[in-house]
């Protein structure tokens, strides 16, 4: 019987707090520049309260089933056979998502530091460390993200406290252009990437101790890097203007290029970097921990760890294939993303929620009437 | 060439590395066993420039008219 692993709700908030910053901060300012314009910073608003509703449903749904996985809900509610199946279809979810987020760390690096190096040993060289990490276990990515959480406030502090004197504020007028209607889509792609992946965190929930404290914690924890990534689309906004932040690849960096105090602070942005490199780290472990551990769990393994290795292969040779191009990519991400999302992150935690409420209920009625 | 030799090595010192751990248990070895003949097979197509099927191109397939039904119905 392997050791079973436990996490501190304090850990659990961290946790959550860069999960939701993860790649969010590296590519959603583009998106959402290029469907509300200079109203992006309120569709990222927008995006939060949608966020807030996301992680209340999937709150609600630990409360109903404390203790147990995706997968475990899966099977609970819907039986060995369905559930099983259900489960396979978040597994293949898991799947993509690290699949995707490894291409977007890869791309990154190869853009804009290592232009000489073979994409593939890029690549192989990030998934190594999580393919590590994910071997060591959930307590020391935990233990890991607690230590890293200060260099990225740090980072973020300096970010936003070097970039003010920069900011023209003409650059958001006029506000409300657009209307609500691409306020609410933009809202619900910025929900979409930084709030509903949260669902695979489903897998590390049965490892934290003191659930009141933590499912607050995590609320807050949520809540809070949906702000921050608000921030940094403000300031992408008010620094690059609307124009430059949706048709840059990776708006965020291009802001922190932007950073010169008195001509002698400045190109520091690959120290910036380690920002977004803790942060797609974080995000890409745990869409490669949700994965490996619901396989484990679905084929009733002994371990997930002997796992890791050979899905560590299959993670980087997928990554090599998802996006064969950058136009695939921005039509991918805007067209097919948001109704995948829609089904995986609510439809289907919400008719898991419903139906466990009514056979919970059923079953007590039953038992009065006996 | 050298690159295939490269990969099968690789493989080869997963399997090295993990298999004495999972004697005891037959279907982990198993498991482990199918993924990394997947893993290192799909490894050597794309090594030799070979197709491989997207899956991103599945999702695709499904989700499409639902995407660009809300694409238009917010723009």
């Amino acid at each position: 019987m392997p050791k079973i692993e436990k996490i501190s709700n304090r850990q659990l908030m961290v946790l959550v707090f860069l999960y939701t910053i993860g790649s969010t901060i590296l590519i959603i300012p583009s998106g959402l520049a290029a469907i509300a314009k200079q109203d992006a910073w309120i569709g990222a608003l927008v995006g939060v309260v949608m966020g807030g509703v996301t992680v209340g449903l999937y709150i609600l749904l630990w409360r109903l089933f404390p203790g147990r996985t995706f997968v475990g809900i899966c099977e609970a509610v819907l039986g060995k056979w369905i559930g099983a199946l259900l489960s396979i279809m978040f597994m293949f979810y898991s799947f993509i998502g690290s699949v995707t987020v490894l291409f977007y760390a890869g791309n990154f690096f190869k853009i804009n530091f290592l232009p000489h190096t073979p994409f593939p040993l890029i690549n192989i060289l990030f998934a190594a460390v999580v393919v590590i990490g994910v071997r060591m276990g959930l307590e020391t990515i935990s233990r890991t993200s607690e230590l890293m959480l200060p260099w990225v406030l740090i980072l973020l502090a300096v970010l936003v406290f070097t970039l003010a004197p920069e900011i023209n504020t003409e650059n958001m007028l006029p506000v409300f252009e657009f209307g609500w209607k691409s306020l609410f889509w933009a809202g619900f792609s910025f929900a979409g990437t930084a709030y509903m992946p949260i669902v695979f965190l489903f897998a590390v929930f049965p490892s934290v101790l003191n659930v009141e404290k933590a499912q607050i914690g995590m609320y807050f924890a949520a809540i809070m890097g949906g702000i921050c990534v608000v921030l940094i689309t403000l300031l992408c906004i008010m620094i690059l203007g609307p124009n430059i932040t949706s048709r840059s690849m990776f708006p965020s960096y291009a802001l922190v290029k932007k950073i010169s105090i008195g001509n002698f602070f400045q190109r520091v942005e690959v120290i910036m970097a380690g920002l977004w490199f803790v942060t797609t780290f974080l995000k890409t472990t745990f869409y490669f921990y949700g994965w490996v551990s619901s396989l484990s769990e679905i084929l009733k393994l002994n371990n997930y760890r002997s796992l890791t290795l050979p899905c560590g292969i299959i993670m980087i040779v997928f990554s090599l294939v998802v996006y064969p191009d950058v136009v695939y990519m921005q039509y991918w991400d805007s067209t097919i993303f948001p109704p995948y999302i829609l089904t995986m992150g609510i439809f289907i935690p919400l008719l898991l929620w419903i139906a466990g409420l009514t056979k919970k209920k059923l079953n007590l009625d039953s038992k009065k009437n006996e | 060439m050298w690159m295939v030799a490269g990969l099968l090595a690789a493989a080869g010192v997963c399997a090295a590395y993990e298999i004495p751990s999972l004697k005891a248990y037959k279907k982990d070895l198993w498991v482990f066993s199918l993924l990394l003949l997947l893993g290192t097979a799909l490894s050597i197509v794309a090594a030799l420039q070979g197709h491989i099927p997207n899956p991103l191109d599945w999702i695709a397939a499904i989700f499409k008219p639902a995407g660009y039904w809300m694409q238009n119905y917010f723009k």
